[in-house]
């Protein structure tokens, strides 16, 4: 029995591990080639030839920093603050998972990086705007 | 409303950790005491705070000082409605043993420690997920 026991106990470590391992390669960093985005709205661009939309929340330690790296990193382009608890449809559109999750758009909408957490924002931007 | 103080995510996660090593090591052992025993060591953090909690105040009080500073804090409401739900998980499988059904108390007991085993190791929490989506569905009132 005891045996037994050690087995389905290796065997839930087992899939804790895989679990973990599936979910960070699934939420891993710059997705720039995502295709099913809808356009951003112009609201949020205001004419901007380029545009960082910041998703954060109420619970978002990390949110603000991002978005003071990013004006710091890029001062030509827009950036606007969405609240995903405030604007449930605009990040469920954009299927935001969590906070903070930073699209880049370009002047017409289109998204052309999306990046989940404040190290993919990090490293996107310390690559491109060095 | 304002929002709660923030607190340093490693508290949890060590709580998550000891209540996963404690929940396999009982099913090993078929040690069931171990099943209601952490139900009411979450239920102290979740209902009155983490400072109620045994291994959270262990944490904050004996291994936090000895760390760095964290990286970032996070919302204190996320883990402990986590918590909560492992209370009930924990309580229907403490029920389940007083019934005479060790097989489905010890289900529900693994699934909290699989939750809690993957939380602690990789910083996923489950409980917290489901928090959080539920927070985007709720109206804002502040």
């Amino acid at each position: 029995m005891f045996l037994v026991r050690g087995v389905v106990v290796l065997a839930i470590l087992f899939a804790v591990a895989l679990a973990g391992r599936l979910y960070r390669s699934w939420r891993a960093g710059v997705r720039d080639d995502r295709p099913a985005h809808p356009l951003v709205p112009a609201s949020l661009l205001a004419g901007a030839a380029r545009t960082w939309v910041v998703f954060t929340s109420p619970y978002c330690a990390t949110c603000g920093p991002v978005e003071d790296r990013l004006r710091a990193s890029d001062p030509d382009a827009r950036v606007v603050k969405v609240d995903a608890t405030r604007e449930p449809h605009l990040a469920a559109a954009f299927s935001i998972r969590s906070a903070p999750t930073v699209l880049l758009a370009d002047g017409a909408g289109n998204v052309t990086a999306r990046l989940v957490g404040a190290e993919a924002v990090d490293s996107y931007v310390a690559a491109r705007y060095p | 409303m304002a929002a709660p103080t923030p607190i340093d995510p490693r508290g949890p996660r060590f709580n998550q950790g000891v209540l996963a090593t404690a929940l396999l090591a009982g099913f090993l052992a078929d040690w069931r005491p171990v099943v209601p025993a952490f139900a009411l060591v979450l239920l102290a953090g979740a209902a009155f705070g983490p400072k109620y909690g045994p291994f959270l105040a262990l944490y904050a009080r004996v291994i936090r000082p000895r760390l760095a500073p964290p990286r970032e804090l996070e919302d204190p409401r996320p883990p402990r409605f986590s918590s909560a739900m492992g209370v009930a998980f924990l309580g229907a499988g403490t029920l389940a043993f007083a019934v005479g059904a060790p097989g489905l108390g010890w289900a529900l007991a693994l699934m909290v420690a699989a939750l809690a085993a993957l939380s602690a190791t990789t910083g996923i929490c489950v409980g917290c997920e489901i928090y959080l989506a539920l927070a985007r569905r709720r109206p804002v009132t502040s």
